[in-house]
């Protein structure tokens, strides 16, 4: 492993985070909210701290960058912006500790948006502003914005790309691959402006509105507001916000594709259509349930149910109601929700629908070979046959993915959290989601939960951001062997 | 521009490689999960895993916006369909075809005015039994090609203590060798390519590629204490297609030839071909049947068969009993680097030699030949020096070439001149450039439009 390239493109992405701090300082300047020093000071920082590294691994030119050097680049490269996107929380005492600022700042980057301020209404605008921000280019992927801005990546790219991404059914638009970023940034930030114009245009500030989209598109979660969406209670934004979540669960490159005139494609692709109608199965069935138990109307039932269903399964997080008082069988269907997640190639994280579509064919296929013990079957999605090392890939992924999220929360409540707080904590933190059950659910924040607890949950958080294999495949002692 | 290879084999694959690199949008289709899985792992290009013949996948890959369809599979009638059916599809994307078998030699040209229009139709062998054929005529000559219509040879030569040029400086040649001075374009020294300047001093034991005109090869040539000696006898081990096309030009030439060839079948089709060649059926790696067959008195040995570790093998082999030289055919491209410390200096490469024809075809218009040298390390390129580019109408000192580059010669009607700093390239006149892989694509912006023309 040649690590001046590691520490030249790592030195470059922190470069890059000092530079985007400008835009919560252009905010802090705006409203004059006091924390100007705490930003610029953070940005001298992440500038200092990136050219250091940057000069001191300068290299000759890129030419190839192999796998293990791509997933070390990423999975320290989101380590290291991690940190430095900590800074203006911490300068700016927003947060009692250090360990806490980076909670928070992986939080945001992971687009998880598990809080630990207690009170967010009295943090200031900017680094309420800022915490959104990231969010937004945590979303879509630092590295792949970087490979749509900065071209000199491209070289190496595609291995950045496949461990920053590494989706189980890999399609680039383009042949090229700064190409693709392009695209998937453009269409992003257009639905992005769609969702701001929506939201004021049903009466939000333009601070608000800006803020939301930034943490909705993303699938993170943050709010402006202690009630997070409750806040506003109106219909209006409720069915906005759902709207939204669900285009932000839906594979990227489907909207590209609608964009370009294929109206019914989100029918078309079979991983959408299952999408779709699980949003809609499932808010039907918490709807019934909760009508009469808890909502004396159908149509609020059905509100509440579907904003939180939409919420939780694209793993966004945001709340209107709270989950914890309803009856048992919502309550276990949202905790399964926090395990599927939303589509491959869309910004959301769990275990992806893709897999689960796999998985299940999957287990179909093994059902018939046994009745047809000679019959010749194969997985396919979307008419598409799956390749085996894909098939045995998504495999590994599901098995390794309880696996930790047994393992985690077993040693979360070793350091005295209760049992149900700690399954709800670690899956809402693996899968990227944000509120969880216990003492973390969606009125609750994670401020109380152990020092050592906070960095297992953070590192749960990239763990699910980076789809596992990119972050645990730094534990492997083979990894750092020559 | 967009280009679709069909075809992700060794050739597919360093063709996609070298375009990508070059920024060009590459989509490679082929009907291997694992062919194309290496593709896209490793390069910035789009894959495809189906049949390229098939016209719903060439739509698929988005052939009405192609500039161009290379199809390089293994199999000509796979090749001639994806072209059929690109020719139909979107007749104006240009196309080229991978053909090896001898029987379409005559249509080649054949292919372009009636369909399926194939623009290019490269057969490597025919271009690598060339290259065995000019080997062959210099024993001591390691790579060489031709460039200006075969006006002009690049030779590359190894230097060794007899030669008086040997720790000589680069700018003391003119001064000692006047007119017959050999145009060094690169050195490899230790494996590594160097571009010598003025202040270089060459060195015994360095590969020196150098370029010269036809009638002065003989006295080039003498500089390196080497000859040119008439070929009498040549062995070829494998008879497959090149080594039977290699024996029939070698016929012509009434060299005394001998083909080794382990298939019986085969043995009985090639002898009823030959007229005067001498068939033998036995295994190229026997060393009693080379012994019988008097392989020390062979001036060349040409190993051609299927398997490059029994060419690697057969040409130590005939080395060690007294052949004059060896040529040994290899398609792997991480043995060619090998080579020469295992002490074969004489390698082709069908391959390589296609991947350069193709190149070459890619980037028509502006450049009139290439030719890659040292595996794929660096190309030898011919161009014309158009009236917009910005290498016309100044002094040559004050265009600032890439990094990696030399312009080696300038061609004004039938003169060669060697270019100092002052030479000033006219518009029309030929160019020959030295390139490293790396600055290509800069260079093929150079030669087309001055930059103030965007």
């Amino acid at each position: 492993m040649r690590w001046q390239y590691v520490g030249n493109i790592i030195g470059i992405l922190v470069i890059f985070i000092g530079v985007v701090m400008l835009v919560p300082l252009a905010c802090s300047l705006f409203y004059d909210d006091g924390s100007q020093m705490a930003i610029v000071l953070s940005m001298g920082c992440a500038v200092c701290a990136g050219l250091f590294l940057f000069l001191v691994s300068r290299r000759s030119g890129i030419e190839y960058i192999s796998p293990r050097e791509g997933i070390a680049i990423v999975a320290l490269g989101w380590t290291a912006i991690g940190f430095f996107g900590a800074l203006p929380f911490y300068f700016g005492d927003a947060v009692p500790c250090f360990t806490d600022a980076m909670f928070e700042s992986v939080s945001g980057f992971t687009t998880t948006g598990s809080s630990v301020f207690t009170n967010i209404e009295g943090v200031s605008k900017s680094l309420l502003f800022w915490r959104s921000f990231i969010q937004w280019l945590g979303g879509m992927g630092i590295i792949v914005l970087s490979l749509a801005i900065l071209p000199f990546l491209g070289v190496g790219g595609m291995q950045l790309f496949k461990a920053e991404v590494p989706s189980p059914v890999p399609d680039k638009l383009t042949p090229r691959l700064s190409d693709s970023a392009k695209i998937l940034w453009y269409v992003y930030a257009l639905i992005s402006l769609l969702q701001v114009l929506f939201l004021m245009g049903g009466g939000m500030g333009l601070y608000d509105a800006l803020c939301h989209a930034f943490t909705t598109m993303p699938t993170g979660g943050f709010s402006t507001r202690n009630a997070s969406v409750a806040h506003f209670d109106s219909a209006y934004f409720d069915f906005v916000f759902v709207l939204f979540m669900v285009l932000a669960g839906i594979n990227f490159s489907l909207h590209y594709q609608l964009l370009r005139g294929r109206t019914l494609i989100f029918w078309r692709d079979s991983e959408c259509r299952f999408f779709l109608l699980m949003c809609l199965g499932l808010t039907v069935v918490v709807t019934l349930d909760l009508y009469g138990n808890v909502y004396g109307s159908l149509g609020s039932a059905f509100r509440y149910a579907s904003f939180q269903i939409v919420s939780i399964v694209t793993t966004t997080g945001y709340a209107t109601a709270d989950y914890e008082l309803w009856p048992g069988l919502s309550q276990l269907i949202i905790f399964i929700c926090m395990f599927i997640g939303a589509s491959a190639g869309s910004t959301g994280g769990g275990m992806k629908c893709a897999r689960l579509m796999v998985c299940f064919k999957y287990c179909y296929r093994e059902l018939f070979t046994l009745i047809h013990p000679r019959s010749v079957a194969q997985v396919k999605i979307n008419d598409a046959v799956v390749p085996d090392h894909v098939l045995k890939s998504i495999m590994g992924f599901l098995g390794l993915y309880l696996l930790l999220f047994a393992v985690c929360s077993a040693i979360l409540s070793a350091m005295g959290v209760d049992m149900l707080t700690s399954l709800g904590a670690v899956a809402s933190c693996i899968g990227n989601i944000g509120p969880g059950f216990g003492t973390v659910g969606p009125v609750d924040n994670f401020a109380h939960i152990p020092m050592l607890g906070k960095w297992l949950l953070l590192w749960c958080m990239l763990l699910g951001r980076l789809e596992i294999y990119t972050m645990i495949i730094l534990l492997v002692p083979e990894f750092w062997k020559k | 521009m967009k280009i679709i290879i069909v075809g992700a084999g060794e050739v597919g694959y360093h063709i996609a490689s070298r375009l990508a690199f070059e920024n060009k949008d590459v989509v490679v289709i082929d009907k291997s999960v694992d062919a194309i899985r290496r593709v896209t792992e490793n390069l910035d290009v789009q894959g495809i895993t189906a049949s390229g013949s098939s016209p719903e996948i060439l739509e698929k890959a988005g052939i009405r916006q192609a500039e161009i369809l290379l199809a390089v599979t293994n199999s000509d009638e796979a090749n001639l369909v994806a072209c059929l059916m690109a020719d139909m599809l979107s007749p104006a994307t240009r196309t080229l075809a991978r053909i090896r078998n001898a029987h379409y030699d005559q249509y080649h040209g054949a292919f372009k005015t009636a369909p399926p229009h194939i623009n290019t139709v490269i057969n490597p062998e025919i271009e690598v039994v060339k290259t065995i054929y000019r080997l062959m005529k210099i024993p001591a000559a390691v790579d060489m090609g031709e460039l200006v219509e075969g006006r002009v040879k690049f030779v590359g030569l190894r230097l060794d203590e007899r030669s008086p040029m040997a720790g000589v400086r680069l700018k003391d040649f003119a001064s000692m060798f006047g007119q017959t001075r050999p145009l060094i374009a690169a050195v490899v020294r230790r494996q590594e390519l160097i571009i010598p300047r003025g202040e270089h001093r060459l060195e015994v034991g360095d590969l020196v590629y150098f370029i010269c005109e036809n009638d002065r090869l003989k006295e080039t040539v003498a500089l390196f204490d080497k000859t040119i000696i008439p070929l009498r006898r040549v062995m070829i081990v494998g008879g497959g297609r090149i080594g039977e096309r290699l024996a029939k030009c070698l016929e012509a030439e009434c060299i005394h030839t001998k083909i080794i060839e382990s298939d019986l079948e085969r043995c009985q089709a090639l002898s009823e071909a030959m007229a005067k060649t001498v068939v033998l059926h036995g295994d190229g790696s026997d060393q009693n049947l080379l012994l019988e067959e008097n392989v020390g008195d062979v001036d060349v040995l040409v190993a051609l068969t299927n398997d490059e570790e029994t060419n690697i093998l057969v040409s130590l082999l005939a080395k060690n009993l007294g052949a004059g030289t060896t040529i040994t055919k290899v398609s792997k491209f991480s043995y060619i680097p090998l080579m020469s410390t295992i002490g074969l200096q004489k390698v082709v490469s069908p391959r390589l030699s296609a991947i350069s024809s193709i190149l070459h075809d890619v980037r028509k218009g502006k450049i009139l030949s290439a030719i890659s040298v040292l595996g794929e390390e660096a190309e030898m390129i011919e161009a014309i020096a158009l009236e917009t580019s910005a290498i016309t109408g100044r002094p040559l000192k004050k265009i600032s070439f890439p990094k990696g580059a030399i312009l080696v010669s300038i061609i004004r009607e039938d003169t060669i001149m060697i270019p100092s700093g002052n030479s000033v390239v006219e518009p029309g006149d030929r160019i020959i450039i030295f390139a490293r892989r790396q600055v290509v694509h800069k260079l093929e912006k150079m030669l087309t439009v001055k930059l103030e023309f965007f």
